[in-house]
């Protein structure tokens, strides 16, 4: 269970269908000190490929930027994979990018995203995944899991689309199964 | 050359690599080279033993690892906005000049190499245009040859990057420079476009380069990604050696230049421009 000792040095948000709005959510009842560096991986509708940023930046208290490859994770900032781009977290603390093919049909893969954050961060990383109309993003989180770090599923009632969360809760029984605004006030809680 | 586990690591495979093979990815970034490995150990159900044992012994299947290492997918206009910035910015100049030399290093599957032609038809300056295409695999090198393309699902995304490319102007159909095969569910580049460009293999981990001349414009999309900063360092300052003054350098849209280079390019919009600072050497 959640030790409020444990601090994490990572957040990594996944979604696809519907956590636009989720997600946009939570960033706006975040913190504005908010220190640790949350990472989104979210599938973009296909006709959709800008403007998820600016839609994000609008209510967020965090600023949200589209990283370049190789660009320094700093704390206090929201950094959301660009538009077909997988992104990775480097050893280093630092973001990859990567052109390669689709994962599970999807350019950025949140399995990806998260399997990185797992391998580099372990018990550090906190890994949440949203509402969402595919699979990838379950086995992602169950390595963040396996790492001992931190497991975050939306409650699939709460969710406009629930076989995100639904594969993970298949695959493995996380550390939690929260509402977007019992996500909120997790996160909240682990401000100092 | 293994660790306290040991097993090999995939930096000591490299090392095989390099040495049973004319390919060099010690400095390609751990990151992603980690993850191809496995990905090859898990496509092909090798241990790294095996793998050693099979690069060693088998040249075909070395090249299939350069293929898998050095995937890099891409579309007609992938990121329009690049592609009607050098349209409206970049092509002008060229009207009244005599010639336009062009680059592609890391052309994979040719994408963007059909995309800058359909550029320069359109600009009225296809015919003085020298272009060269180069990449490290030869697999992806064939299919940018043929300029042949899934059809299915692709089609309406390009004509849409078109589209975007030539917002404001007037919009030119897909079907104008490619041909519709509804059997083998491709568009395939029509001939008018495709004896155009010399394609050549070429590893940019090399630093001797096929051709002689310099070049106007030089693109290297979504390649230095994969490099570690030492081998992005030497290839910018490749490309930079390789540039007219003013000649223009153009990246991938999440790419940029470290501290060193700033001053020896000006970032304008997407691209990159060779600047003409004097720079001494010692």
């Amino acid at each position: 269970m959640h030790n409020p000792e444990h601090s994490y040095k990572i957040i990594v948000m996944g979604g696809s269908a519907g956590s636009f709005s989720v997600v946009s959510g939570i960033l706006s009842k975040l913190d504005p000190n908010f220190k640790i560096p949350i990472i989104l991986s979210l599938h973009r509708l296909k006709h959709v490929r800008s403007g998820l940023s600016e839609g994000l930046s609008l209510n967020s208290k965090i600023k949200v930027v589209e990283p370049n490859d190789k660009e320094k994770i700093e704390p206090n900032r929201v950094y959301l994979a660009p538009s077909n781009y997988h992104m990775f977290i480097e050893i280093d603390g630092s973001i990859a990018l990567s052109t390669e093919e689709s994962h599970n049909h999807s350019r950025p893969s949140i399995d990806y995203t998260l399997m990185s954050a797992a391998y580099v961060y372990r018990e550090k990383a906190l890994g949440i995944l949203l509402t969402g109309a595919n699979k990838d993003g379950a086995k992602g989180l169950k390595s963040i899991a396996d790492n001992r770090g931190y497991t975050i599923v939306q409650d699939p009632v709460t969710c406009d689309i629930d076989t995100m969360p639904k594969s993970a809760l298949q695959l493995f029984c996380p550390d939690e199964i929260l509402s977007p605004s019992e996500i909120v006030q997790f996160l909240n809680s682990l401000q100092p | 050359m293994q660790n306290s586990e040991g097993k090999m690591t995939y930096k000591e495979y490299l090392l095989v690599l390099k040495e049973c093979s004319p390919y060099d990815f010690c400095e390609y970034s751990d990151n992603s080279i980690d993850r191809r490995i496995q990905k090859i150990m898990r496509d092909y159900h090798l241990t790294m033993d095996e793998l050693i044992h099979k690069t060693r012994n088998d040249e075909a299947f070395v090249e299939l690892v350069v293929e898998a290492i050095t995937v890099n997918t891409t579309e007609l206009f992938r990121d329009p906005p690049v592609w009607k910035f050098i349209r409206e910015n970049v092509l002008p100049a060229f009207k009244n000049r005599p010639k336009i030399n062009i680059w592609h290093a890391g052309c994979s599957t040719g994408q963007e190499v059909y995309s800058m032609m359909i550029l320069l038809h359109e600009a009225g300056i296809f015919d003085k245009a020298e272009i060269y295409a180069s990449d490290i695999s030869k697999k992806a090198l064939e299919n940018a040859k043929k300029g042949a393309y899934k059809y299915s699902f692709n089609h309406n995304k390009y004509q849409e990057n078109l589209n975007a490319a030539f917002a404001d102007s007037v919009v030119p159909k897909i079907t104008d420079f490619f041909e519709i095969s509804k059997e083998s569910d491709q568009l395939i580049i029509k001939p008018f476009l495709k004896t155009k460009t010399k394609f050549v293999r070429h590893d940019l981990v090399k630093q001797e380069l096929p051709f002689y001349s310099k070049f106007d414009i030089i693109f290297c999309r979504n390649v230095l990604i994969y490099f570690n900063g030492g081998l992005q360092s030497r290839i910018v300052q490749c490309f930079h050696d390789n540039l007219f003054p003013g000649g223009v350098m153009v990246l991938g849209t999440h790419e940029t230049l470290n501290g060193f280079f700033k001053t020896k390019f000006a970032k304008k919009g997407p691209v990159y421009s060779r600047t003409n600072t004097f720079h001494f050497k010692y």
